[in-house]
């Protein structure tokens, strides 16, 4: 590494010295789980290319290069960016909240979706950006003692729950949880004191049974009792887990074959697509193929955690060790609800699943990581960058 | 923000320390996550790999019923008289409606007698598992049939489709012998559970019928077939992906059964009956074919094939002639004079001269008058006979007693019932000193001479039935063979043996010649049956014997019920036999409240239903033809009222007797 054209002044900064500087592996590794999504897709849509094969690929091509491209983009850019997009992103989730311009998708039970006239999108899946860019940069900016334990973390506390708190009572669930999860896995990693998460780690034991009782809607509450036994309800909220351990216990050690998975062929699993296209690709592939997909999956988190530890700006190190933290949940939540070891919520696999807003998310945060190696050797100064 | 130097080394650094250790951590915990879902891939894939394969093949693949043809049952010479027919259903599958309510609204329009069973429909639907598809409506007209595929698009989770219904082309005429199918209710699975056998699957089959009356129900098992199977793949909603030929069985269809009857000859008794209530038998005398056995009034079968509206069903089991009882079986009347030829043939086994004579003075005297009909004279047995003497028959009754009758009675096929293969017989009641002992009248159990004149008339105690009456004409006419009636020619291709061998009843020939003398002089000049038994098939004649039975006292008022209501009325029976010198078919009829002695009712259609047998008998249609006789028209096309030629003093009669079943509907 000491070699690297980055160590010498005046070549650091040639796109050419940066574009070898992109770590491959994680960028073949991100391809094949995309290129495995394509073919599950292809699978699933009985072996067409339309509708989602092929929307799938090209949204991945598009966003690969939006990847690569950010990962050139200096990090004092991305650290001036972070408080402007995150106050941004949180205006937009109360223009969802407070005015006509949010709207609910038919059927989705949350409004969650924020019509600007020209463009229709998502704020929450984007906050989980803004939270981790935004707490990179407060962290940045104050000690260890006060990551560990003062009073001034009572602002990181309020960047998670002020749109954590907004989002779920679209009432996106999913989204919010995933905000509040990653901003955790971020004060976490900047140094909180473990006092401070043994106690909230016990408010959580405390609040969350009734909340789940009295603070939730019925279809979420449903969910939650569901995946607490969901042989009490085989035909309506039920059906889903049961299906999906059909379909990977089916699967067996190798697999039904390509194309030929009888649960997702069917149609007896539902949103075979989106948030349970694993048990597809359990079905097809068997135990070897999906074991061989999560040790993808472990190895795109490893290799990213490593890149957030190797940067020499603590804005880089949180930056990318939060955008990791989010890419972990999603597999983590989506795997264990898929194999009945959590309730279903609407968390997809990533870049498995077909969905551009989650997959924006997914790339859009790689290329937070890529930039991070790319300038690993940047050290950021304190205070405001300009 | 802070008076601090920017950097502090060592804050840098411990800041730097932490976060490595963190994110450490963070890296192991996630690794772990990723091995603890590998452990539950494991569980789900390894270990219970089998379970999940096999629920996963229960989902794809469905085993559908497919249900047997039922066996079809044809008459003697092949003609179908109960097979299949093409049917069409409309099914529902809940959950591919948008909103049920809307679909039966729809369906209402298109189908209006759907809507006043919507509660019912609604209440099948929600019960059924889910995508499976409720039938909503059976027998679909083609219109109905039509209209619902046009609507399909605006229908969803409607479909229309076709499925084999049991038809009974002749209607009514096999109605009580062939009986009907109907939908499986609780009663038929509660019987089969008490026998303690399992209930086969098929019968919560919608589309499964079982046996309900007749040879139906008597050889149900037989007919039923055996279901087949198809296995299919199918997909979340049921939908048939594909069909698995390797694990499909065919259905086997039901045995084919082949009765004894002649569709030609049943029609038209069934024809001659008109409005009339009663039975008719015709037997082949040599080996105890039945070839016609109807009841009338009768009623449409094919009506509770896909379930009778109630409407319907009250109409006809309200109507005073009971169109669902049958009068050939199970209806037991009183045989009146017909029994009189059984009196003189157990005077003659005790050694009585035919040739004694007897005076007839228009009446008998045992305690207190017994009437005859008129005042005939001298009688020999076969006057007696041809002019169904009272009094003649009284002496012999009263001379031997009750039990030498019934001996000869029973002998000659009364008070039994025989193995025809199906059920709904009655015996009928001979009665003897011994039954007098076992059912003792106001504790009385003595039989008092005074019975007997009643007895020796065919009256009193005594009932039969119209297959017994025709048993014992067949054992008349044959010359003392003890012929058994065989309903069952054959079972899926097996020839049915006749009940019995056939044995000479104990009674010397020279007796039954008498009585067939006597009959034979029934239906000549001045015999009772003469005017209405005239066949006009030139040298095949009939023989036979009128009979009426009163259904009431009489008191002082008229005989034989004319222009009274038809309830009160006396049945009129009539037996008969032909061809006299050689004879081939015997028939009984009884006619319910026919009024009138002497063969006006019974005897006429008795003569069509024979000449029907007669002429389609290849023998003795070629004896007929042979001597000149042309049949100038279908016997089956006569009208029942020119045959009938009833007296003008029944016209007040019929004008009080009831309206036909239709009339009894509301509008």
């Amino acid at each position: 590494m000491t070699a690297s054209a980055l160590t010498r002044p005046g070549e650091r900064d040639r796109v050419s010295s940066k574009l070898a500087e992109i770590d491959w592996r994680l960028t073949g590794l991100l391809c094949i789980v995309a290129g495995v999504g394509t073919a599950m897709l292809y699978s699933v849509a009985g072996g067409q290319w339309q509708p989602w094969a092929l929307d799938h690929m090209v949204r991945f091509g598009v966003l690969l290069a939006a990847m690569l491209g950010l990962a050139m983009v200096h990090p004092k850019w991305w650290f001036r960016a972070a408080y402007p997009l995150y106050a941004v992103l949180l205006v937009m989730v109360l223009l969802i909240e407070f005015t006509p311009l949010g709207y609910e998708p038919v059927g989705a039970g949350a409004k969650n979706w924020l019509n600007l006239g020209f463009i229709r999108l998502q704020p929450g899946e984007f906050m989980k950006l803004g939270v981790v860019l935004a707490l990179a940069r407060w962290y940045h900016n104050h000690t260890a003692n006060d990551a560990r334990f003062s009073w001034k973390l009572l602002i990181p506390a309020a960047m998670i729950g002020v749109p954590f708190l907004l989002i779920a009572k679209q009432p996106d669930l999913g989204s919010a949880m995933m905000v509040g999860l990653t901003g955790a896995i971020i004060m976490f990693v900047a140094g909180l004191s473990w006092k401070i998460i043994a106690t909230g780690a016990l408010a959580a034991v405390v609040t969350i049974p009734p909340f789940v009782m009295f603070g939730m809607h019925d279809y979420q509450r449903n969910r939650v009792l569901t995946f607490l036994n969901p042989e009490a309800d085989p035909t309506g909220t039920g059906y889903n887990i049961i299906q999906s351990k059909i379909a990977l216990g089916s699967g067996g050690l190798l697999g039904r074959g390509y194309g030929l998975g009888s649960q997702s062929q069917l149609e007896f699993l539902p949103e075979r697509h989106t948030d349970f296209i694993f048990s597809t690709l359990s079905e097809e592939f068997g135990f070897v193929g999906s074991v061989t997909v999560l040790a993808c999956y472990i190895a795109i988190i490893l290799i990213s955690l490593r890149i957030a530890s190797l940067s020499h700006s603590h804005f880089g190190r949180i930056a990318a060790a939060g955008a990791t933290g989010t890419f972990a949940l999603y597999v983590l939540i989506n795997g264990a609800m898929v194999m009945g070891m959590a309730p279903v919520v609407g968390v997809p696999m990533p870049l498995l699943s077909y969905g551009g807003s989650s997959m924006m998310t997914i790339m859009l945060g790689f290329g937070l990581v890529m930039a991070t190696r790319v300038h690993r050797y940047v050290e950021l100064p304190k205070g405001q960058i300009l | 923000m802070s008076s601090e130097p920017s950097i502090f080394f060592s804050d840098v650094n411990e800041r730097q320390g932490s976060f490595l250790r963190r994110t450490f951590v963070v890296g192991g915990l996630t690794a772990l996550g990723v091995v603890a879902l590998t452990g539950r891939l494991t569980q789900l894939q390894v270990v219970q790999a089998q379970d999940y394969a096999t629920l996963a093949k229960e989902n794809q693949f469905n085993f559908r019923l497919v249900l047997p043809p039922r066996g079809l049952i044809k008459d003697r010479n092949g003609v179908v008289i109960a097979g299949n027919r093409p049917s069409f259903r409309v099914l529902i599958v809940r959950d591919e409606t948008n909103d049920l309510d809307q679909t039966l609204d729809l369906l209402g329009q298109l189908m209006p007698d759907t809507v006043e069973r919507r509660r019912a429909i609604i209440r099948d639907v929600n019960a059924a598992a889910r995508f499976s598809p409720v039938p909503v409506k059976s027998d679909l007209t083609w219109d109905e049939f039509a209209k619902v595929n046009l609507y399909a698009p605006e229908l969803p989770g409607v479909m229309a489709d076709m499925n084999d219904a049991r038809f009974y082309p002749f209607g009514g005429a096999f109605a009580h012998v062939i009986g009907y199918v109907a939908k499986p209710n609780d009663r038929d699975i509660a019987a089969i559970r008490e026998r303690d056998e399992e209930v086969p699957q098929i019968l919560y089959n919608p589309g499964f019928r079982i046996g309900r009356q007749g040879v139906e129900k008597a050889l149900d098992t037989r007919l039923r077939g055996v279901e087949g199977g198809n296995r299919v793949e199918v997909d979340a909603r049921g939908r048939v992906v594909a069909e698995d030929i390797g694990g499909s069985r065919p259905a086997v269809p039901g045995d084919e059964v082949i009765l004894t009857l002649d569709a030609d000859v049943q029609n038209r008794a069934l024809e001659v009956f008109g409005e009339e209530a009663g039975g008719a038998v015709l037997m082949d005398v040599r080996n105890g074919d039945i070839l016609c056995m109807v009841s009338a009034p009768s009623f449409d079968p094919n009506l509770f094939v896909s379930g009778v509206p109630s409407r319907t069903y009250r109409a006809l089991a309200d109507y005073e002639r009971r169109p669902l009882l049958d009068k050939a079986l199970t209806g037991t009347f009183a045989p009146g004079s017909t029994f009189k030829p059984v009196v003189g043939l157990a005077a003659l086994r005790r050694g009585a001269n035919p040739e004694r004579r007897i005076v007839c003075t228009g009446g008998f005297y045992l305690g207190r008058r017994f009437a005859c009909h008129a005042t005939h004279g001298v009688q020999t047995l076969r006057d007696a006979i041809k002019n169904s003497c009272n009094v003649y028959f009284m002496t012999l009754a009263v001379e031997m007693g009750p039990d030498a009758i019934a001996v000869a009675a029973r002998e000659l096929g009364f008070g039994q019932t025989y193995d025809l293969g199906v059920g709904g017989q009655k015996a009928g009641l001979v009665p003897d000193t011994q039954w007098r002992r076992d059912n003792p009248v106001r504790g009385d159990s003595k039989w008092y001479p005074g019975e007997t004149p009643s007895y020796g008339i065919g009256q009193g105690a005594l009932t039969v039935n119209a297959l017994q009456l025709a048993v014992y004409t067949s054992r008349l006419a044959n010359g003392r063979k003890a012929v058994m009636p065989r309903l069952i020619k054959s079972i899926g291709g097996v020839e049915q043996p006749p009940a019995a061998a056939v044995t000479d009843l104990p009674f010397d020939a020279a007796a039954f010649k008498v009585v067939q003398e006597g009959m034979e002089a029934v239906t000549d000049v001045g015999g009772t049956g003469f005017r209405n038994s005239q066949l006009g098939l030139g040298p095949v004649r009939m023989a036979g014997k009128t009979g009426t039975a009163q259904s009431r006292n009489y008191g002082s008022g008229s005989r034989k019920g004319a222009g009274r209501p038809w309830a009160q009325k006396d049945h009129n029976l009539f037996i008969a036999y032909a061809p006299i010198d050689n004879p081939r078919y015997a028939v009984a009829v009884i006619i319910q409240h026919g009024g009138m002695g002497g063969g006006t009712a019974g005897a006429p259609r008795a003569r069509e239903i024979m000449r029907v047998a007669l002429l389609k008998d290849p023998e003795i249609r070629a004896r007929i033809e042979q001597s000149g006789f042309v049949e100038t028209e279908d016997p089956g096309a006569h009208d029942v009222a020119e045959v009938t030629p009833l007296p003008a003093s029944v016209a007040p009669a019929e004008a009080t007797s009831p309206p036909p079943a239709s009339s009894d509907l509301p509008q």
